[in-house]
């Protein structure tokens, strides 16, 4: 059921999809770990993850956790670990409303 | 547009189309007979003079065009005629050669100019003379022109009278083939009315090849009219072929009123539905969620004395599997082997999807075994299918088994079997696992990127939630 629902909900809700591909300016913090003053949500959700694979920091014990370094962390909230799953969302942070 | 893939000819059909099954059957007939191009082979009905035989001629000069100049173009057809006769060459006669000259220039130049170069050929090099397929060139070229008005298409029509090639059927139909190919139906139905003034109706494939397109690109309301244009104007009516690309078209769009009205228009005109016209109507119960409905159409078939072939069968079993009746859909396997049509990947995936929805997703494994024992394998439509069963069967395990079937086989993964999956994975806790399912559908560009993301973002808030609320570990 869900993924047609969801399928539904991003053809027929532009607005979201703008949110998710817009180019937004970022703030300083991200800027630096991203090197574009530019980007898409989508843009920052991916670079994070290829940062996270390329530098090995999911758990070797849970792969489901991620030992953030001190590069992550400035832009997770400097949390020392999180979980995967939580990641969209910590992402999304920095994408608020209000930056737009 | 307009050219019909071989691939087309009853039986088989593209891989990918399971859950559409008979892709427009209909068109078999236009195969048949097509308005050939210059290349290909016509043969000469004026008397050329024949190449000197003893030694076969070198092969000739080829003419790249690299600027549109007409002047350009015109200095370089000199150059070769003179180097041609001082290197003692043999130009060929053959039209075809200057053919495909001009062809070459007219890909990059102006009708007008494609004109001018033929008149030059002709004056410079008189035993060129040219043939019917010439004026072809000219006259596609022109039809594909962005004109507001047919003015360049009677240029081209006018200059092929003048060299005694009246409009003929041949000549009508690449121009609506060209017209269309320039998103111009329009037009050509104004010049196919034009030309049956003059006495020159279109045959039935330009005809069909016409309804197909406006069935395709316009309203159904437009289609109506021009059949009823055609009947009025032309004096043509339409034919089975017609009918079954129009009931067709209207069971895709799920207008099931107009649907019926055809088939009693079809009734009426006193036509005997033939296997093509089963085949949609069965298709278009299977669009409408009728799948039940395909057995009674199966079974007015056989009354009707009509073989069914290939498509029928896959696409009762594809309806019954549909509706539900998976046993009876089964049943046919047999029946279909006995009249000397063996299941294929599409026969068998309509079964698994079958199952899969009666959440038998076990059994669909097993029909996997069978298939591949029986030296049928499996498309990628077929892995999506059981994917999607074996995640909403709760099997993780061989789910995930089976992706790392698909993900060596670097097959694509469909977006209903990949949210199902990411969801499974999720449920039991392996969210890294997900992301490389994530990783592997925007590598393997099944989904786009922001398909995935969502997919997986919207999963991972649900994920979360569930979680607060204790529902999930």
């Amino acid at each position: 059921m869900l993924p047609q629902r969801m399928k539904k909900a991003i053809t027929e809700n532009p607005k979201k999809l703008a949110n998710l591909i817009d180019l937004v300016n970022l703030p300083s913090t991200l800027r630096e770990f991203v090197g574009q003053s530019q980007t898409s949500r989508l843009g920052c959700f991916m670079r994070v993850w290829s940062y996270i694979k390329e530098n090995n920091l999911q758990d070797p014990n849970n792969k489901n956790v991620v030992n953030c370094d001190e590069k992550l962390k400035t832009v997770l909230l400097g949390k020392p670990q999180i979980e995967l799953a939580e990641l969209p969302v910590l992402v999304k942070l920095h994408f608020s409303k209000v930056s737009k | 547009m307009g050219k019909i893939p071989p691939s087309f000819k009853g039986s088989q059909f593209p891989k990918s189309t399971l859950l559409k099954t008979p892709q427009s059957l209909s068109q078999t007939p236009l195969l048949t007979e097509k308005p050939q191009h210059f290349l290909k082979k016509i043969p000469n009905k004026r008397p050329s003079k024949s190449p000197p035989t003893p030694h076969p001629p070198p092969p000739p000069p080829s003419l790249t065009f690299t600027t549109p100049l007409l002047s350009d173009a015109k200095s370089l057809f000199n150059s070769l005629i003179t180097t041609t006769t001082t290197n003692k060459h043999t130009i060929p006669s053959d039209p075809r050669f200057f053919n495909s000259i001009l062809q070459s220039y007219s890909a990059i130049s102006s009708p007008h100019d494609s004109i001018s170069l033929l008149n030059h050929m002709i004056k410079t090099h008189p035993p060129f003379c040219p043939n019917q397929s010439t004026f072809h060139i000219i006259l596609s070229q022109s039809c594909k022109l962005h004109d507001p008005t047919l003015s360049s298409v009677h240029q081209a029509l006018n200059l092929m009278a003048s060299h005694g090639f009246p409009p003929d059927k041949i000549a009508a139909d690449i121009a609506v083939r060209s017209l269309c190919s320039a998103d111009r139906a329009e037009h050509a139905i104004e010049l196919i009315k034009e030309l049956s003034l003059k006495n020159c109706s279109p045959d039935t494939y330009t005809y069909n090849f016409l309804t197909k397109y406006l069935c395709k690109n316009r309203t159904v309301s437009a289609v109506n009219g021009f059949i009823k244009d055609m009947r009025e104007f032309c004096n043509i009516k339409p034919d089975l072929v017609t009918y079954t690309i129009m009931i067709d078209n209207v069971c895709n769009g799920k207008n099931l009123r107009e649907a019926t009205r055809l088939l009693g228009v079809l009734a009426e005109e006193g036509f005997k539905p033939d296997c093509y016209v089963y085949n949609t109507i069965m298709k278009g119960h299977c669009m409408l969620s009728q799948g039940g409905e395909v057995l009674s159409v199966f079974k007015k078939m056989q009354e009707d004395g009509v073989e069914p072939d290939m498509v029928t069968y896959n696409t009762l079993i594809y309806g019954l599997s549909k509706a539900g009746r998976v046993k009876q859909a089964k049943s046919f396997l047999n029946v279909m082997a006995e009249m000397g049509h063996f299941p294929d990947a599409v026969t068998y995936t309509s079964l698994m999807n079958g199952m899969c929805r009666e959440g038998n997703s076990v059994g669909a494994m097993t029909l996997l075994e069978e298939m591949e024992a029986k030296g049928c394998s499996p498309n990628s439509c077929t892995y999506n299918t059981l994917l999607h069963g074996l995640s909403k069967g709760r099997l993780l395990e061989k789910a995930i088994e089976l992706f790392g079937v698909m993900k060596a086989g670097g097959m694509e993964l469909e977006t209903g079997s990949y949210g199902t999956f990411l969801r499974a994975l999720c449920k039991k806790g392996k969210v890294a696992e997900a992301y490389e399912v994530f990783d592997y559908a925007v590598e393997s560009k099944s989904l786009t990127e922001v398909a995935a993301y969502t997919n997986l973002e919207t999963t991972l808030k649900w994920l979360q939630k569930a979680r607060e609320q204790g529902l999930v570990v």
